[in-house]
C-alpha cells in the first residue's frame, strides 16, 4: 500500500505543479536544469581555479543542502498557503482525517515522495547535464556520478532538517525555532572537524564510514521528525480582532490611493496582513536569505585569494531584489475568490497589493538596510544604499506584479515565466553589484552610473505598472 | 423581457466538453432553476453568465449587456452566491458586508438588517476563517442580498444551512421575485426547486435536455423528481 500511496502522491504533485503554470512550462523545467548542469561543468574549471578545489566542492554542498531545506519548507509549509490561495484543496496527505491511516505514516510517505520528486525533476536532470558537460570536456564520468551521489545525500539532509522543523512547528513556534537552531548547532558541532557534509568527506577521502554516516543522518533526522508528528493537529484560531471599526478606519486612511485602487480593497488587504500575522513571516523570510548572503560573504572571503567586501550598496541591490518575496507573501494571505462576486478587476487587487508593499512593508527592508550599514560602519553609504534599494525594489516588484499577477509563487514554477524573470532581473542586478563593489575606486563615475541605472529602472517600473491594467483587467479570479 | 440570454454557449476544459451549445433565455421576474446531476455543467454555466470564466464559444447577455465585453457593468447589477462559500478569511461578517456595500456603492445599505436576518450577531468579532461552513454560507448570502440588485445568481445556496435559515431564505427569495426581482438558481435539491421555481431547465452532459414550466408539469401530473429521473437515468 505504501508504494501505491507514494505513486499517487507523485502523480498528484506533478498534476498540481502542472496546473500552477502552463503544462508546457512545467515540463520544460527539467530541460532548464539540464542546461544549468551543463553550464556548471563548463565553468567549473574557472571556479576551481579561483576558489580552490575543496572550497568549490564545499560551496556546491552548501548550496544543495540549502536547496533541500528550501524545497522541504515549500513542501511541508506550502499546503497551508495553497489552501489560502485556492480555497479548499484536498491533497492525499489529508487522507488520515477520513481514512484509517495514521498521520505519522502519511507524513513519512510524503517526505519520501518529496525526495523522489525533486530527485527526478531537478537532481537527475542536473546530473544528466553535468555528465554531458563532463563527456565533452573529457572528465571522468564515474567521478561526476559519484559527486552527484554525494550531492544527493546532502540534499536529503537539508530536506530532513525541514521535515524536522515542520514537525516541531506543529507543536509550537518557539519549539520549532529552538529545535531548528539546536539541531543545526548539533550538526555543526558533530561535524566541525570534517568537510561540510559527510557525503563530501566520502567523495574526497573515499571513507566508507562517511558514506554510511551520510546515509544514516537523513534517515535518523526523519525518524525523529516522524515520531514527533501529532495525530491530531488543529490549526490556530485567530483570537485577536482588535478595534471593530477597522475596515472603515483604514478605508478612510487609504482614501488618497483611490487613483490606484479602491480604498476599501486596500483596507481589506491591510487587515488581512495584520490579522494573519504575515508581517512576522515576512521578517524571518527576509532574515534567512540575508543570513545566507552574509555567510557566503564570509565563506568567499575565506576561500578566495582576493578579498571581496559586500558593501551597503550591494546589500541595497539584494534587499531591493527580495522585494519580490514581500509581494509574493502578500499573494499568499487569502484566496481572492470572493472578489469574483463583486465588480472588481484583478488589476485593481494587484494595485492594492502594490500600495501595501510601498506603504506598509517598507520598514522590513529599511530596517535590514540600516542594520547592515551600521554593522559595516558604512552609515555614510546608507542614503545611496536606500535609493538603490528603492529603485531595484520598485522595478522588480512592478515586473513581478505585471508578469505573475496574484499567483506569484505558482507562476514562477512556469519555466517560460521564470526565464523571462531571470533575464529581466539579473542584468541590472549584476551591473549594480559590479558598480557597488567598485565604489571606492572611482566614486564620482560610479555614482553617475548608479544614478543612470536607477533612473532607467524607475522608467521601466512605470512601464510595467501601466501594463498591469492591460494584462490583468480582463482576467478572472478563478 | 429577457434578463439572461445565451446562444450556442460551449465551454471546454482541456479535453472535457463541459457545456455543449447551450441556448437559454430567462425572463424578468422569473424564479428559474437549473437542475442537473453532479458534473452536468450547472456551475460552469453560472460562472460564464456571471463573468467568472469565459466561454469557449457562443455569446451570453445579462440584463442586455455582453458578459465578456462589459463584465464590470454586469457585476454591478447582479448578486452572486458561488458554489464554494469563500468569504474573505480575515474579515468579520460585518466587515465583509461593509466592504461589499463600499465596492458596490450601495445606497442606504441596511447592514444591521442582514446581520439580524442571518442571526450573525453572535459572530461579531470572529473572522470568517474561524466560522463553520454554514456560517460562512450565511455571510455569502448576506453579501449577495445586501447588494440590492435585480438579478441573483445562486449556486447551491441551501447547502450547509440549517432548516430554519433555509426557510427564511426561501421566503425572502419568493418575496424578492414577487417584487420584480429575478432568481437564477443552480441546484440538485429537487424539492427546493419544485417549491420555488416557476420554470426550470434540466442540464445533463453539458446540454439542456428539457426546459419546462412548473405549472405545465403540474398539469401533466408530474413532478420535477420524476422528470429528472426520466431524463438523467
Amino acid at each position: 500500500m505504501n508504494k501505491l500511496i507514494i505513486h499517487r502522491m507523485l502523480l498528484e504533485e506533478i498534476r498540481l505543479n502542472a496546473s500552477f503554470a502552463s503544462g508546457k512550462g512545467f515540463y520544460s523545467f527539467p530541460i532548464l536544469v539540464i542546461l544549468a548542469g551543463l553550464l556548471a561543468v563548463f565553468f567549473s574549471d574557472e571556479m576551481i581555479k579561483d576558489m580552490g578545489f575543496s572550497a568549490f566542492l564545499e560551496s556546491c554542498h552548501i548550496s544543495i543542502l540549502l536547496y533541500g531545506v528550501f524545497t522541504g519548507f515549500l513542501a511541508f509549509f506550502g499546503n497551508d498557503f495553497l489552501e489560502r490561495i485556492f480555497g479548499y484543496l484536498g491533497l492525499i496527505i489529508g487522507l488520515p482525517s477520513t481514512q484509517p491511516i495514521s498521520q505519522r505514516r502519511m507524513t513519512l510517505l510524503y517526505f519520501i515522495k518529496e525526495i523522489i520528486f525533486y530527485s527526478i525533476f531537478t537532481l537527475l536532470p542536473a546530473l544528466i547535464g553535468a555528465l554531458i558537460g563532463a563527456y565533452s570536456n573529457g572528465l571522468d564520468l564515474i567521478n561526476v556520478t559519484k559527486f552527484g551521489l554525494a550531492l544527493f545525500f546532502s540534499f536529503t539532509t537539508g530536506l530532513s532538517f525541514a521535515y524536522l522543523t515542520s514537525s516541531l512547528y506543529r507543536i509550537s513556534l518557539p519549539i520549532a525555532i529552538f529545535g531548528g537552531f539546536f539541531s543545526i548547532s548539533t550538526y555543526g558541532f558533530l561535524f566541525r572537524n570534517f568537510h561540510i557534509t559527510p557525503s563530501l568527506d566520502w567523495y574526497l577521502n573515499g571513507s566508507i564510514e562517511m558514506l554510511f554516516i551520510a546515509m544514516i543522518i537523513p534517515v535518523f533526522i526523519s525518524i525523529i521528525a516522524t515520531i514527533l508528528v501529532h495525530e491530531n493537529y488543529e490549526s490556530k484560531v485567530i483570537q485577536k480582532i482588535g478595534y471593530k471599526g477597522r475596515l472603515a478606519e483604514y478605508t478612510k486612511k487609504f482614501e488618497w490611493s483611490r487613483w490606484m485602487s479602491a480604498p476599501v480593497i486596500v483596507s481589506k488587504e491591510r487587515i488581512d496582513l495584520q490579522r494573519s500575522q504575515t508581517g512576522t513571516k515576512m521578517f524571518f523570510s527576509f532574515a534567512f536569505p540575508l543570513g545566507i548572503l552574509t555567510f557566503m560573504n564570509w565563506f568567499i572571503d575565506r576561500g578566495l585569494p582576493i578579498q571581496i567586501d559586500f558593501n551597503t550598496i550591494f546589500y541595497g541591490v539584494m534587499i531591493g531584489f527580495f522585494g519580490t518575496m514581500l509581494y509574493s507573501w502578500l499573494n499568499t494571505i487569502d484566496s481572492p475568490n470572493f472578489y469574483s462576486t463583486l465588480p472588481v478587476t484583478v488589476s485593481e487587487v494587484i494595485r492594492a497589493r502594490l500600495i501595501l508593499f510601498l506603504t506598509i512593508t517598507w520598514w522590513i527592508p529599511l530596517l535590514f538596510m540600516t542594520l547592515i550599514a551600521y554593522m559595516s560602519s558604512e552609515i555614510n553609504l546608507l542614503p545611496i544604499g536606500i535609493i538603490v534599494m528603492i529603485a531595484v525594489g520598485i522595478y522588480i516588484v512592478n515586473y513581478t506584479a505585471w508578469s505573475t499577477g496574484l499567483r506569484t509563487n505558482s507562476a514562477l514554477f512556469d519555466a517560460i515565466i521564470f526565464i523571462k524573470f531571470f533575464f529581466i532581473s539579473v542584468p541590472p542586478m549584476v551591473a549594480m553589484t559590479i558598480l557597488s563593489l567598485a565604489i571606492n575606486h572611482r566614486p564620482s563615475t560610479i555614482l553617475v552610473a548608479l544614478a543612470t541605472i536607477c533612473g532607467f529602472l524607475a522608467l521601466m517600473s512605470i512601464l510595467f505598472y501601466n501594463r498591469i491594467e492591460i494584462k490583468w483587467k480582463e482576467e478572472s479570479f478563478d | 423581457m429577457s434578463v439572461i440570454s445565451c446562444k450556442a454557449l460551449s465551454k471546454k476544459y482541456d479535453d472535457v466538453l463541459a457545456l455543449d451549445g447551450v441556448d437559454l433565455n430567462v425572463e424578468k421576474g422569473e424564479f428559474f432553476g437549473l437542475l442537473g446531476p453532479n458534473g452536468a455543467g450547472k456551475t460552469t454555466l453560472l460562472k460564464i453568465l456571471t463573468g467568472q470564466i469565459r466561454a469557449t464559444e457562443g455569446t451570453a447577455e445579462v440584463l442586455g449587456l455582453d458578459v465578456e465585453k462589459e463584465i464590470l457593468s454586469v457585476k454591478r447589477k447582479i448578486g452572486i452566491v458561488p458554489e464554494q462559500e469563500s468569504p474573505p478569511s480575515f474579515l468579520t461578517p460585518r466587515e465583509v458586508l461593509e466592504m461589499v456595500v463600499a465596492i458596490r456603492e450601495t445606497e442606504d445599505p441596511d447592514i444591521e438588517k442582514w446581520i439580524e436576518f442571518f442571526e450573525m450577531e453572535a459572530l461579531e468579532g470572529r473572522v470568517c476563517r474561524n466560522l463553520s461552513r454554514g456560517q460562512r454560507q450565511k455571510v455569502m448570502l448576506a453579501a449577495a442580498f445586501i447588494s440590492q440588485t435585480e438579478l441573483l445568481f445562486l449556486d447551491e445556496p441551501f447547502i450547509n444551512l440549517d432548516p430554519i435559515v433555509q426557510t427564511k431564505v426561501r421566503d425572502w427569495l419568493v418575496d424578492f421575485v414577487k417584487e420584480g426581482g429575478t432568481v437564477f438558481l443552480n441546484t440538485h435539491l429537487l424539492e427546493n426547486a419544485q417549491r420555488l421555481c416557476n420554470r426550470a431547465a434540466i442540464i445533463h452532459e453539458g446540454k439542456i435536455q428539457s426546459l419546462i414550466s412548473l405549472e405545465k408539469l403540474k398539469q401533466q401530473k408530474m413532478n420535477l423528481e420524476e422528470l429528472f429521473h426520466e431524463i438523467v437515468l
